[in-house]
This record gives structure tokens, C-alpha cells and sequence, in this order.
């Protein structure tokens, strides 16, 4: 209620402001956000992250934050408001809803501001492929927001892994088998890897790593075909269906909610874990901090995975991007080229700085050594008052981060052991990304039915890995699958492939 | 449909006359069509007014262009929907679970009532009505969490029944039991709650008819069967032809709480798609097509069985 409140409030304040404007006062820019932090409410008011950002730009924002979990059902609705946010944080950059918004040019086209170096230099810089992945029929309406590919990965309990037996490095499947064989055999009320109601990353992973395409592939013929028709979409299956069988995955995990997937790794019930790879150090430092005697890195990240035939292939996680950020036409003509102006600051090496950590001694505070200090590291009392500023003031801000220059963000902290062996895989491990090449195309009949058919397929799968069904009753959900419109769906991605092309 | 026109003019007179006499009725009642008025308001603002809206289930809607500035598609929606080759499945689970509601969970608020009917102690009936409304204002989140905890892999009950069988009861994860679970959810939730109406027509029962029954020696089941039941008949019929209204609605939160990969078959019911097509797609006019398909269907469902309540004495719902 009082979020609400202050929400009103806030809104007042900036139609208030907006009227009244001159040309010292600041360019009022509303913002949808998804929330993350769930715990601390984010400061409006003497917020030195909102005045740093101000008396760069002359853009003083005013942010609603939406909760992520059903951020994608709130951004829907709140594109049925008369009065839009000015700038909106899109999720997914393919939804129908937004699609149609542009044509219907409820965005401002942002064409010629990304392609105009000489004014907006940060933007400019984006990459072109996929400013065209997220183009609506050849015109860009959103300013993308830049993930690093190689974030999916797999990481496992390194010193449970020497316990059984297991003491190299993981460098092809089959040491990942002969892995998680072992770590299935540590006791009888632990598994070896940590699945839970969330599937779709794990089975990724696996299959992709197997040479299954990443949800479409291109065959010999340079034809679209969808995954599971690939023999190696099979394979991986089989690799967790046995895994499965041996009891080496949770019989329940189909019923285990996504809430409690870092639990399971946190009280040693599972050790291993196909997922985004930088949860990887997160866990590292969780165990650092809250488990006695835990010092060295006990979360070893897997690098690239060789198959038999020695090749490589690794599911990227993400399209090189998450979501765009869109300018909906609420902001008014005259005032595009301050908004320009401030989305290109975002993309600087100042603006992707503050986005991500804020200001100096108010939500960051440098060490002696000249690195930015952990503040995990700190005594509990003075962590919690430093880890409460940065959720009042700088809260999910990063969530505005677009990045799409490519800086570094700085200053940096002195990286761990685990987050440096992060680092350090995310350039060894991009060029072996699978990339889905259906991703900047339209099909009717996914808009249409997409959300009734994925399940069928990712449903089917989690039968089959649980034994629930065998390959015969696989084959028979791809063929429903099919007959209620993947076929449709994958002849029109062919055609729209071929367009393409 | 002409005697009822003739009726009324005999009651009114026509032309002028009606209007006259209708005004000078109006006059002499103000107070009441006062009353009436805030009811009337609300019908209107909330009820009447947004049935336009429907118009957008044969537009391409974009909330940006508007309702008016939205591109007229025509019946594109439910051409879409009548071609989507699982569309069958959907109504089939919207059909078995609206059947299994209907007979399993239609009646438990009667007999309830008929059993807190018969209860001596009044300071005991009304505790214990009081107790059984609680449920009806708990969260169905909070009833599906509840029923995690009991009924899923680490539960109470499966471990019971695992024990008694000798094998486990996949309660949470097969569609088979899906069904049976969303049933006795609504059960345990609401059958207190539906007690109200029933309870408030018990009270109408003359009491002298008990007692000419009694001194002509018919036990409790006896009374039950000729005279509470009979006095309730039409209540009774009156909340099913409504019920029938709803044949096709089975909500879709509970439904997408209690679905995970297991058991999702049984759980594509026609409201569960208007929500993924709805609010998770943003396909508003989609969603409207399919929500305009389920109301006109109720609609002749209400109206078919009050007409079938008609052919059988009953007064029904109008």
C-alpha cells in the first residue's frame, strides 16, 4: 500500500513537474523496471545514484519497479495504460504485444539514432546483427540489453567429486558422465545433479552439448528443423534419463519449485548443476560466508565439453541479450534528442558504471589496493548497512544497463579465484555458442499457439528423463507436437529463414 | 410473447397513457427506485459499459491505436482458435472438470446444510458454521501450498499412503489424480462458504409441518426426505441453472498453481489458455474471441436449462 502511495505520488510529481518545466529544471523520464530486490523499497527521495545521474544527464528518473517473476503479465497490462512509461524495459523483444505496439508506433523508431556515430557515439557502437534481431520489420524501436553469450554452463562440488574418487578436470562428456556416475554413488539421500521444476536450462545444456541444436537448427540442405528431431537432442536425453535411473537426480524434481534450486546445492543434498555458469561463484561466495571452513573454491566451473569426435558445442544460455529498452511515444518530439542523449550516457563508461554500482561511497566504496571493495567480506554490521544502501539507492538499476558499447564495468573488484575463472571461460567458451537462427524471425502459428505447444515438447521431456514414459511415447508427443502445429510453425520459419537469406 | 404485450397493456394502457402512468408510479415509489438506483449505477458502469470492449475480439487490438483505431480482423481469432488442432483437448478438460465440479462438489454444500440443520445445540451450529466459512477466505496459493506440504513427495499423506499401500500415490504429479486434487481443494475451500444460501432456505421451512409429521410418526430421515428437501427443491435448482452459467469457467489460478510437467496434460482447460494468450502473450483480442466463444455458450446454457426447469414445474431462475 505505501509502495503504492509513493508510486501515486511519484507519478503526480512528474505530470506535475512535467508541465511546469523550464529549462534549469530536469527532464522528468518515467521508467518500467523488473524488481529483483524483493527485501529493501527503493529511495526516491536524496538518492545520490538518481542526483549522479541528474546532474550528468538533466534526466531525472522516475522509476516504477514491477516484480520479475511476473514482470512479462505486468508489462502487458501496462501497455494497456493511456499513459505509457516513457521508457520501458522489455523482457522479450519478440512478444507479439510489443511487436504490434511498433507497428502501431506506440515506440519512437530509433533507426537513424543508433546508426548516427556523430551524436550518439555509445550507441552507435551496438552490434548491427542484433540491433536486426530485435528490429520489427527493419526498423530498431529498442536499444538491446547486452548479455555476455556463454552464461550457461556446468559447475559441480569439486572437493565431493575428489571425495568419490573423481580428481581431473572436466574436459569431455564423457568425464562428465564418468562425474556425475560417481556423484550419484556419494549416499543414498543425495543426487548428483540439482534439477528442479525449471527444465529447460538443464536439458539445453545437456543436448546442445551433444550437438542438438539450440531450439532450431539449419540442416544440410539449409532447411530450419526443430531440436528434438536431432539424434543428439536423444543422446542428451538419454545421458539424464540414465543419470535418472541410477538415482543420481532427485525423483521429484519436476515438483521442486525454482525458489528452492540454490537451497538444494546450499545443504549438500545435490553437487552438480547445469544452469547460467555464474551462479557458479555465487554459491562459492555463499558457502565462503555462511559455511565454517570453507576457504578454497569448492565450485569448479566446466570448460568447453568435447564430444567423442572431438567437437565442441555449448549452449549459450542467451541471444547475446536480454530484452530491449524501448521509448514509447510519451515522451514528447522535443524532448527525444535529451532522451538520446541520456540512453547514450547509459551506454559510457560513466553511465554503464553508475547503472551497474552506483556512486562512490554511497552504494560502492573503493579499498586501498585501488579495487573496489567486496563488501561481502566486511563485518555483518557494517555489510548490512553497506548492502542496504545499495538496495535503497541503486536497487535493480542494472536493469537499465543496455552495455551495448561494450565497456567494462569499472572500477572493478579484485576477482576471486571463482569469478576470475568466470571471466576467463566467457572468452574461452563463446566461440563454440549455438546460436538459435529462428530467433529474429516470425511465425505466425508460434504467436498464435506457441505457448500451448513448447510444453508439449519440454513436458514430454521430463516424462521421458523421469521414466515416466518411454521413446515411443517420446515420439508420440513429437508427433502431436507436430500435428497441432509444429509442422506449420516450422515451415514457416523455413520460409521466413529463406527470406532471409 | 403477444399475450405478454397484451397483459402489460391491459395493466398500463398504452401510448401516453403508459408513460403517464409510469411516471406518476415512479413518483409515488422515489424512495424506493432510490434504493435502486446505486445497484443500477454499478450495473451500468461495471457491467454494461465494458461489454463494448468486446468489439476488440474482432479487431487486431493494439492498446496503443485504441479500440476505435485497431485494424478490423473479423472472426481472424476464432478462425485461429477453430484451427489449432488441439483446441478439442482444451474443451475436453474444461468439460470433465466442470462434470466432476457438478457431482462432487455441487451437492457437499446441500448435505452440509441439511446436516447443520438437524444440529440441537444452537451455540454449537453457529460456532461451527463460523469455522467452516474460514476456509473460503483463505488464498488459493495458500491452499495450494498447504496442500504441497501434505501431499507432495515429502508429505504427511504420501508417506502415509506409501506406507498402507506399499507404493506412493503420485499425488502432485499425475494427471490422473490432477483432477481429483483441484476437486478436493474446492471442497475443503468452499463447501462451508455454500452452505449460506442453502441454510438461509432451511429457515423458511414452516416448523408446524416437522410437527404434524412427527405426531404421525415419521423419523428424521422421513422428515428430511418429504419436507426439508422439498422446501428447498427450488433453491436448489436455482443455484445448478446457475452453476450451469459457469460450465465452462474453471479459473485459471488455481489450476496453473497446482500444473508443473507431469500432470500439465489435465490442466489445459479454454480459461487457462485465455490467460497464456491474454495476459502472458499480450494477444488481448485472442483471449477476448475465446472469453466472447465461453459466454455466449453459458448464456445458452443458462437459458436452456431454466427453460428445462420450466418443463418441469420448477420456477426457476426467472
Amino acid at each position: 500500500m505505501k509502495k503504492l502511495v509513493s508510486v501515486f505520488l511519484a507519478l503526480l510529481l512528474a505530470l506535475g513537474m512535467m508541465s511546469f518545466a523550464s529549462a534549469d529544471e530536469p527532464l522528468v523520464v518515467t521508467v518500467l523496471l523488473p524488481e529483483f530486490t524483493m527485501d529493501v523499497d527503493f529511495v526516491a527521495e536524496n538518492n545520490p545514484v538518481l542526483d549522479a545521474i541528474e546532474a550528468a544527464t538533466g534526466v531525472r528518473l522516475q522509476i516504477t519497479w514491477a516484480p520479475n517473476e511476473n514482470y512479462g503479465d505486468i508489462l502487458n497490462t501496462t501497455m494497456t495504460d493511456k499513459e505509457l512509461p516513457m521508457l520501458i524495459a522489455a523482457t522479450d523483444a519478440r512478444s507479439p504485444l510489443i511487436m504490434n505496439s511498433a507497428r502501431a508506433s506506440a515506440f519512437w523508431d530509433l533507426t537513424d539514432y543508433v546508426n548516427d556515430a556523430a551524436n550518439y557515439p555509445n550507441l552507435a557502437l551496438g552490434d548491427p546483427q542484433i540491433y536486426n534481431n530485435i528490429s520489427v520489420d527493419g526498423r530498431v524501436y529498442g536499444i538491446y540489453r547486452t548479455r555476455n553469450y556463454p552464461r550457461g554452463g556446468a559447475y559441480y562440488r569439486s572437493d565431493i567429486a575428489k571425495e568419490v574418487g573423481f580428481d581431473k578436470e572436466v574436459k569431455t562428456i564423457d568425464d562428465l558422465t564418468e562425474l556425475a556416475e560417481k556423484l550419484a554413488g556419494y549416499s543414498d539421500d543425495t543426487y548428483a545433479l540439482n534439477m528442479c521444476s525449471y527444465t529447460a536450462g538443464t536439458i539445453s545444456f545437456i543436448t546442445v552439448a551433444f550437438g542438438a541444436p539450440n531450439n532450431w537448427g539449419v540442416d544440410e540442405n539449409g532447411d530450419i528443423y526443430p531440436a528434438h528431431l536431432s539424434p543428439a537432442y536423444l543422446e542428451g536425453l538419454n545421458w539424464l534419463r540414465h543419470l535418472y535411473e541410477i538415482g543420481g537426480i532427485d525423483p521429484n524434481f519436476a515438483q521442486i519449485s525454482t525458489n528452492d534450486w540454490n537451497d538444494i546445492e546450499r545443504t549438500g543434498k545435490a553437487f552438480m548443476r547445469f544452469d547460467c555458469l555464474d551462479n557458479a561463484y555465487r554459491q562459492q561466495e555463499w558457502f565462503e560466508n555462511n559455511v565454517e571452513g570453507v576457504t578454497e573454491t569448492i565450485f569448479a566451473q566446466v570448460g568447453p565439453l568435447a564430444k567423442a569426435d572431438g567437437s565442441i558445442t555449448i549452449w549459450p544460455q542467451n541471444p547475446g541479450f536480454s530484452g530491449e529498452i524501448l521509448v514509447t511515444k510519451a515522451v514528447k518530439e522535443e524532448d527525444m534528442e535529451k532522451v538520446m542523449k541520456f540512453l547514450d550516457w547509459c551506454n559510457s563508461d560513466t553511465g554503464i558504471s553508475v547503472l551497474n554500482l552506483g556512486v562512490e561511497n554511497a552504494t560502492y566504496w573503493m579499498g586501498d589496493d585501488g579495487f573496489r571493495i567486496d563488501i561481502s567480506k566486511l563485518p555483518e554490521e557494517e555489510y548490512n548497512e553497506k548492502s542496504n544502501a545499495g538496495k535503497q539507492y541503486l536497487h535493480d538499476l542494472n536493469q537499465l544497463n543496455m552495455g551495448v558499447s561494450y565497456h567494462a564495468v569499472e572500477p572493478a573488484m579484485k576477482l576471486s579465484e571463482s569469478r576470475q575463472r568466470f571471466a576467463d571461460l566467457n572468452v574461452e567458451l563463446a566461440p563454440y555458442a549455438v546460436l538459435d537462427p529462428c530467433y529474429p524471425l516470425v511465425s505466425q502459428t508460434n504467436i498464435d499457439y506457441g505457448a500451448q505447444l513448447s510444453p508439449i515438447i519440454s513436458d514430454a521431456a521430463v516424462q521421458y528423463i523421469a521414466g515416466i514414459i518411454d521413446e515411443d511415447g517420446l515420439k508420440a508427443a513429437w508427433a502431436a507436437w507436430a500435428e497441432q502445429g509444429g509442422d506449420q510453425m516450422t515451415a514457416e520459419y523455413n520460409e521466413a529463414y529463406h527470406a532471409a537469406q | 410473447m403477444t399475450t405478454k404485450a397484451a397483459e402489460r397493456r391491459a395493466m398500463h394502457g398504452t401510448g401516453k397513457q403508459y408513460w403517464y402512468r409510469l411516471g406518476a408510479e415512479v413518483k409515488r415509489d422515489k424512495w424506493l427506485y432510490l434504493l435502486l438506483l446505486p445497484g443500477l449505477i454499478y450495473f451500468i458502469v461495471f457491467k454494461y459499459l465494458p461489454m463494448f470492449g468486446v468489439v476488440i475480439a474482432f479487431e487486431n487490438y493494439v492498446p496503443f491505436s485504441g479500440v476505435l483505431g485497431s485494424e478490423w480482423v473479423g472472426f481472424k481469432w476464432f478462425n485461429s482458435f477453430f484451427r489449432f488442432p488441439a483446441w478439442l483437448t482444451y474443451l475436453k478438460n474444461t468439460l470433465i472438470l466442470s462434470l466432476m465440479n457438478i457431482v462432487f462438489f455441487f451437492p457437499a454444500p446441500i448435505i452440509l446444510a441439511l446436516l447443520l440443520n438437524e444440529m440441537r445445540n444452537l451455540r454449537y451450529k453457529k460456532t461451527l458454521q463460523t469455522m467452516l466459512y474460514v476456509p473460503h477466505f483463505i488464498s488459493i496459493v495458500i491452499v495450494v501450498s498447504i496442500t504441497f506440504v501434505m501431499f507432495g513427495p515429502s508429505g504427511i499423506v504420501y508417506k502415509l499412503t506409501q506406507n498402507l499401500l506399499g507404493h506412493a500415490i503420485n499425488y502432485m504429479g499425475s494427471p490422473d489424480t490432477f483432477r481429483w486434487m483441484i476437486i478436493g481443494q474446492t471442497i475443503w475451500k468452499e463447501t462451508g462458504w455454500g452452505t449460506i444460501i442453502f441454510l438461509a432456505a432451511l429457515t423458511n421451512v414452516d416448523t408446524q409441518l416437522y410437527e404434524a409429521a412427527m405426531v404421525d410418526g415419521a423419523g428424521r430421515l422421513r422428515r428430511l426426505w418429504h419436507i426439508t428437501l422439498p422446501a428447498i427443491r427450488s433453491t436448489i435448482v436455482l443455484m445448478l441453472i446457475l452453476r450451469m452459467g459457469s460450465m465452462l469457467d474453471t479459473g485459471y489460478d488455481h489450476l496453473i498453481l497446482m500444473a508443473n510437467p507431469l500432470n500439465r496434460s489435465a490442466s489445459q482447460t479454454l480459461d487457462v489458455f485465455v490467460y497464456q494468450q491474454g495476459i502472458q502473450q499480450g494477444q488481448f483480442s485472442y483471449a477476448s474471441a475465446i472469453g466472447l466463444m465461453k459466454s455466449i455458450v453459458s448464456v445458452t446454457l443458462v437459458l436452456g436449462s431454466n427453460k428445462i426447469a420450466h418443463m418441469l414445474g420448477e420456477p426457476g431462475l426467472y
